[in-house]
């Protein structure tokens, strides 16, 4: 009995089963009906192996009963000196035979049928045994191919919520362990009804020997189950704490080893250490309990079926019965003893496997993902304008996070949302736009054709998106910037990372292009992850681009480099950018506030600012400090309760203080101090953008190979 | 504060130098596998001497059966079923079988006990040894893989010790004296099972080995499958939005169609375990000679019954056997797979004789020379500079110039490939790490905080910190005010079971951290830049608590931060381009030039979240 074994018996109900039995079993029945052949000879073939099982002890009795007929001289004493030999250490030579009886030679004879018929039967039964493991090893594998292939297939397809909402860990356990369980399960139906075959089997054959030893074997059921629920009711208590302190010392691992360079930072590995060991003693004080327990079921079971035959041999002496028949009696006892502690432990077994049938019909049965309508055409090319047509939107019913969104893009357009955070602008452009969700009410257009006429797939190839959070597959650079366009070259993917500044980002990995992303892109800074998902979606060429705070990520200088770049490419397509920096947002076309789901504000920079609505107060708020002006805050001056007052209010600098610097940090140092009259003059200078040649020169060369500065 | 670490070393409470010890101390992987019963020897012992006891006594119990059946036989010939020899034999063998429930019981526990202690302890030097190994081993190797190690494959080490290799031994014990017993009756079975036995285990441990790899094989393909779905699941959008769902599928079927042909060839293996024959056909050759030897006179029909049962018992074994021989083989590799990680040559070593630095005094960089370990690519090139004591030093590049690989170097996460780093003179390659980093404190741009309190994060670097100090490094990080309204205050948990912070406030704990590390030389990475404005206030108020009176290194883009440096140095491609004050630089370099044209500053919308929210994080 394996600890694997034992610990699934245990394991607890996680989930309360929505579904009762009956439906199970018919859920379960579409595919068992498409493996019935391999099923129904596979059962056969253990029927036959158990039926071999039961016929062999016959015909030893058979042969132990013809012997008893003959004359024998009794030679158990040679077995008790031999033990008592064994005892006492002493050996001395036994003396084993007494004279031979020439006579038997002839009824030997008679008796070589048996023993053939015995070698036989044990063979044979080893081929059925081995003949069914395989054909259920088959059936086993393809039904658990098919069955997890079409659960991948249909959470593939699912409605985007459903994905989004559980996490993906549990998505996956739907698809590998439950499904393992289920394949457990129908292995074990199989198994079941041999068992039961067995069963039934051995104490019909025991009552025909003798009633009496029938009804003693059937003690054997009442102890089996008694253990079997006295160790379900301890066991699943203990197997849960195990699991608990298991799970504890490997969260503490798991964060020991992601936090490493943290932990060697400060020096804790010392104590890191003895926290895990006060844990890991802690699982090993439960695993102490499951321990005893595993103490009291092995051992007493074997010694309980030890008993059982010992019973059944004294109750033979009342019995008269011969000698053949005793040792069938016992064999059989044997024989209907296991099946039992078998039914036992395969009983809970069975209540994980619908467990997970339950759980993985709830997958069959979810919501699916928006689905094309009948005679869904492609997406038409030319006319590359979007409008939002009265959208409102929610992703719980009535719970409207965008409501009445009129607006129409037009081709070729860049368009840049701002707007607070939950505004609802990624819901607008990422999940509506995109279709990944289905508008409530009004309709979205590109050109002439709402979207929910035309083949998501089109639509998808026409539209690029950048999310905000970068995701990497694991795979090199290259695969991965290849992944929305299989058909492009290397040469091609260099290009584009090349034409949005990329390729300094991509170079600086260890290999190059060739890097392999690990765990999605440990050791990649975030910044290099983002830049790979824009290179990503600008290789696949999108006619229509969503960036969702695509550079957010990225420092302000490799920012300015790859945004100056991006322009160039924005120019063929209408491009919808959900902004946080400034230069986006001089740049686009039209400026779109999003406030608490409603299109509050649209038109230019210059109309937005004289309209003196929310996108000022906005600017007011975030923007106006930038650039060098905004050294004029030195926080040091300020007290913390000062700075609190402070960051209330809007902070407005005085135009005249903009070359004023006293600079942060003023007293702090102990070294030199810089020279601020002399800074201030440089900054100054810097201010005029450009003084010196080799800047304009600077200029000149980032204009042409992306587009145009940062600034003005 | 170096003196304190330098004694933790010298008290050996913590073993810095385990993996030495234990590479001394095991030798090999098996050194290290077998190690479990030197750990606990009189346990292993007790619980090996009971094992014996008891197979020796269901034997004996079985081999009764047969003295009981004659003593019967000889009882009803005699008119007298339950004659006194017979309900002594009867009361024999319940006496063994008690007495042996007894020692099977013990030899389970104390088994278990002692193989639990072998789990724990390995598990934990496979961790000490582990977080021990420089950064080096850590950019080479998965964290999920090592994590799986320390906890499944330690297990599974347990596993193939018990129950797998108890049961082994008490399948060999049953074995060997069996035969022993038949051959003390009859030299001829005793030999057939002796010579059945041996080729048995030979060829069970040859079919163990070819069965091991496919299970392995099994057990990645379905790490591979999860890790294939899990990444489509997390990546939904992407995958949606590229409508590459087929390609997605396709992957997923592929590789679960391998893990159905090798389960298939598994269960084809595992089919026809043919070993079982050899004892099938020895059964089979007892029962014939046996029956034979009866019917010639020469045994009682007691011994033959006996001799059977004794047979049935092993064949059972047969079940046993291999499954456990499996699982032994399988502990075995996986100790050669963990101790292999656990013998990592580390290009990182600690110094036979250490030495201590002047932290206080000027830092140096030598021609230093920089590849990660395992990569071909210099991320640094001939870097050399100077830092005055006491200095504000800015570092500033482009992407790939090697800014955040200084840092690394000077908290010695890494030693330079060629060149020298030195603390007044001294090179950083004599001193302990240990030493070097309770000098050296850095703040890293992705802030990585434990799910604990806010306390214990807080107090990290200072464990036996006072509530007043941990208040006093909230307060002077600007992240007081926030705690103060959570309503644990600084018992909140935070982290994936807890309140989740924004990325301002994380770093904010990392200099309230950092700040009760109190280091010699501060190391900050503020390159990230998407905060709103409010947010960037705080944070550059606690970056000025923090850079008080010590030296200090900054990779930066804030201008403010360049004009207040005491000496900017300016990285291009792993080469210094310039050193020199911003109007120095501002003057002659026209990479800073360039550089602070394209230095938008704040330049950002951030996000109009309140600058007090608790628990926030973005959808």
């Amino acid at each position: 009995m394996g600890h694997g074994r034992a610990v699934r018996m245990f394991q607890e109900k996680t989930h309360k089963r929505a579904r009762s039995t009956k439906v199970l079993v018919s859920s379960l029945w579409i595919y068992i009906r498409r493996y019935l052949t391999p099923l129904i000879l596979s059962t056969l073939l253990i029927l036959f192996y158990s039926l071999t099982a039961l016929v062999n002890p016959i015909i030893v009795k058979s042969g132990l009963n013809a012997l008893n007929d003959l004359s024998y001289k009794s030679f158990f004493y040679g077995i008790g000196m031999f033990f008592t030999q064994l005892g006492t250490g002493e050996f001395v030579q036994i003396q084993k035979r007494v004279d031979p009886i020439p006579v038997g030679a002839q009824q030997f004879q008679q008796l070589i049928p048996l023993t053939i018929a015995f070698l036989a039967i044990t063979v044979i039964s080893w081929v059925f045994n081995s003949l069914s493991t395989r054909v259920t090893a088959k059936m086993n594998s393809q039904m658990l191919h098919d069955v997890r292939g079409d659960l991948y297939r249909k959470l593939s397809y699912s409605d985007m919520a459903y994905l989004k909402n559980e996490q993906s860990g549990n998505i996956t356990a739907r698809v590998t362990s439950d499904t393992t369980e289920l394949a457990t399960g129908i292995h074990l139906l199989t198994m079941l009804g041999s068992q039961i075959i067995l069963i039934i089997g051995a104490f019909t054959l025991l009552m025909l020997q003798s009633w009496v030893i029938g009804l003693i074997s059937l003690a054997a059921i009442p102890i089996a189950f008694l253990m079997s629920t006295v160790l379900s009711k301890f066991g699943r208590r203990i197997v849960l704490r195990i699991r608990r302190s298991f799970g504890s010392v490997s969260g503490k691992m798991a964060e020991g080893i992601s936090g490493i360079a943290v932990a060697k930072s400060f020096n804790r590995e010392e104590e890191l250490a003895t926290e895990l060991r006060e844990l890991n003693q802690k699982h090993y004080n439960y695993s102490k309990q499951f321990g005893m327990l595993m103490m009291f079921i092995m051992p007493t079971m074997s010694a309980l079926s030890y008993l059982l035959f010992i019973v059944i041999i004294y109750a033979s002496g009342g019995l008269n019965l011969p000698p053949g028949d005793i040792y069938l009696a016992v064999n059989l006892s044997q024989q209907f003893l296991f099946p039992i502690v078998m039914l036992a432990m395969i009983f809970p077994q069975m209540e994980t496997a619908f467990g997970a049938m339950d759980r993985i019909i709830d997958v069959f049965e979810a919501k699916p993902a928006v689905a094309d309508i009948e005679g869904a055409r492609d997406l038409m090319e030319g006319d590359d304008s979007v409008s939002f047509q009265n959208v409102s939107f929610a992703y719980v019913e009535d719970n409207y996070v965008l409501r009445n969104i009129n607006f129409t893009a037009k081709s070729g357009e860049l368009i840049a949302c701002v707007g607070h955070t939950g505004a609802g602008k990624t819901t607008l452009f990422s999940s509506l736009l995109t279709r990944f969700y289905d508008v409530q009410e009004g309709s979205i257009l590109i050109g002439s054709q709402d979207i929910r006429t035309v083949s998501q797939s089109s639509l998808r190839q026409t539209i690029g998106l950048v999310t905000q959070e970068p995701f990497l597959f694991s795979g090199t650079v290259m695969e991965n910037i290849l992944y929305g366009a299989p058909n492009a070259t290397e040469e091609d993917v260099k290009n584009i990372s090349k034409m949005i500044n990329a390729d300094q980002f991509i170079e600086a990995l260890p290999n190059g292009y060739d890097t392999v992303v690990v765990e999605g892109g440990k050791k990649l800074s975030s910044g290099q992850r983002q830049i790979i998902t824009i290179a990503r979606t600008m290789l696949a060429d999108p006619r229509i681009l969503v960036l969702d705070e695509a550079t957010s990520r990225l420092d302000a200088y490799s920012e300015s480099l790859v945004q100056a770049a991006q322009r160039e490419l924005f120019k063929t397509r209408t491009t919808f950018v959900i902004a946080h920096r400034l230069s986006t947002i001089r740049d686009a076309d039209r400026i779109m506030v999003i406030d608490q789901g409603k299109l509050a504000e649209v038109g230019t920079h210059d109309e937005l600012i004289a309209k003196d609505g929310i996108y000022a107060d906005l600017y007011k708020t975030y923007y106006i400090h930038q650039g060098l002006e905004d050294i004029e805050l030195s926080v040091e001056e300020l007290e913390p309760e000062t700075l609190e007052k402070e960051l209330q209010k809007p902070m407005v600098v005085p135009a005249g203080m903009a070359a004023a610097m006293p600079g942060p940090g003023k007293g702090s140092m102990h070294a030199r101090k810089p020279d601020k009259k002399q800074d201030k003059k440089h900054l100054q200078e810097m201010k005029k953008a450009g003084k010196t040649e080799e800047v304009k020169k600077m200029k000149k060369n980032q204009k042409r190979k992306g587009g145009g500065m940062g600034h003005h | 504060m170096a003196t304190t670490t330098i004694e933790k070393e010298i008290d050996k409470s913590y073993d810095y130098d385990l993996q030495k010890t234990l590479l001394n101390k095991y030798k090999s992987a098996n050194g290290w596998f077998w190690s479990a019963f030197s750990r606990y020897p009189i346990i292993y012992l007790i619980a090996f001497i009971l094992l014996m006891c008891s197979a020796y006594l269901s034997i004996w119990t079985l081999s009764m059966i047969g003295v009981a059946i004659d003593k019967l036989i000889i009882g009803i010939n005699a008119g007298n079923a339950f004659s006194p020899e017979f309900t002594r034999a009867i009361g024999l063998m319940i006496t063994f079988v008690l007495t042996s429930w007894i020692a099977l019981s013990l030899n389970v526990y104390l088994w278990a006990i002692a193989s639990y202690r072998v789990q724990r302890d390995m598990r934990q030097e496979f961790y000490e040894v582990i977080q021990n190994h420089s950064m080096a081993f850590f950019d080479e190797h998965d964290s999920g893989v090592i994590l799986s190690m320390g906890m499944n494959e330690i297990d599974q080490i347990r596993m193939a010790i018990h129950p797998s290799l108890r049961m082994l031994l008490s399948s060999m014990a049953t074995i060997v004296l069996t035969t022993i017993f038949l051959w003390q009756i009859d030299l001829l079975i005793g030999a057939i099972m002796a010579g059945a036995f041996v080729f048995y285990m030979i060829i069970a441990w040859f079919y163990a080995r070819k069965v091991g790899p496919i299970r392995k094989k099994l057990a990645t393909d379905l790490a591979d499958l999860s890790a294939i779905s899990q990444e489509m699941f997390r990546g939904v959008d992407v995958v949606r939005s590229f409508d590459n769902h087929d390609k997605e599928i396709e992957k997923f079927n592929t590789k679960s169609e391998e893990y159905a042909e090798d389960m298939k060839r598994e269960g084809y293996l595992s089919a026809f375990y043919w070993p079982a024959l050899i004892t099938i056909l020895a059964a089979a050759g007892v029962f014939s000679y046996g029956l034979y030897m009866a019917v010639m006179g020469q045994y009682s029909v007691g011994m033959l019954i006996s001799a059977l049962a004794l047979l049935m018992s092993l064949n059972r074994q047969n079940f046993m056997i291999p499954i456990r021989l499996i699982s032994l083989q399988a502990g075995l590799q996986n100790s050669k797979r963990l101790w292999n990680k656990m013998a990592f040559k580390d290009p990182l070593s600690e110094p036979d004789k250490y030495q201590e630095g002047e932290w206080e005094k000027v830092i140096s960089f030598k021609n230093v020379t920089f590849a990660y370990p395992g990569t071909e690519k210099r991320v640094l090139k001939n870097v050399s500079f100077s830092i005055p004591s006491g200095a504000r030093v800015a570092l500033i590049g482009g992407p790939g110039s090697g800014k955040s690989t200084i840092l690394k170097l000077l908290l010695r996460l890494y030693d330079p490939s060629e060149g020298e780093i030195e603390i007044n003179g001294t090179s950083i390659k004599s001193m302990y790490t240990n030493y070097v980093r309770s000098n050296v404190t850095m703040v890293e741009q992705d802030i990585f905080l434990f799910s604990d309190t806010l306390r214990a994060n807080i107090a990290f670097a200072k464990p036996d910190a006072t509530d007043d100090e941990i208040r006093e490094a909230a307060k002077r990080a600007q992240i007081a005010p926030f705690i103060e309204t959570l309503p644990d205050k600084y018992e909140t948990i935070i982290g994936e079971r807890g309140v989740t912070l924004s990325g301002g406030q994380r770093q904010r704990v990392a200099i309230a951290r950092a700040m009760l590390s109190n280091p010699k030389l501060l190391l900050l990475d503020d390159s990230t830049s998407a905060v709103d404005i409010k947010t960037e206030l705080r944070l550059r108020y606690a970056m000025e608590e923090l850079m008080k009176d010590r030296t200090s290194i900054v990779v930066t883009q804030r201008l403010t931060t360049l004009v207040a440096s005491d000496l900017i140095i300016l990285m291009k491609r792993g080469e210094v381009v310039d050193i020199g004050t911003h109007s120095e630089l501002l003057q002659r370099c026209p990479d800073y030039q360039f550089m602070c044209q394209h230095l938008p500053m704040s330049e950002s919308l951030g996000e109009c979240e309140d600058v007090d929210v608790v628990a926030g994080g973005r959808k």
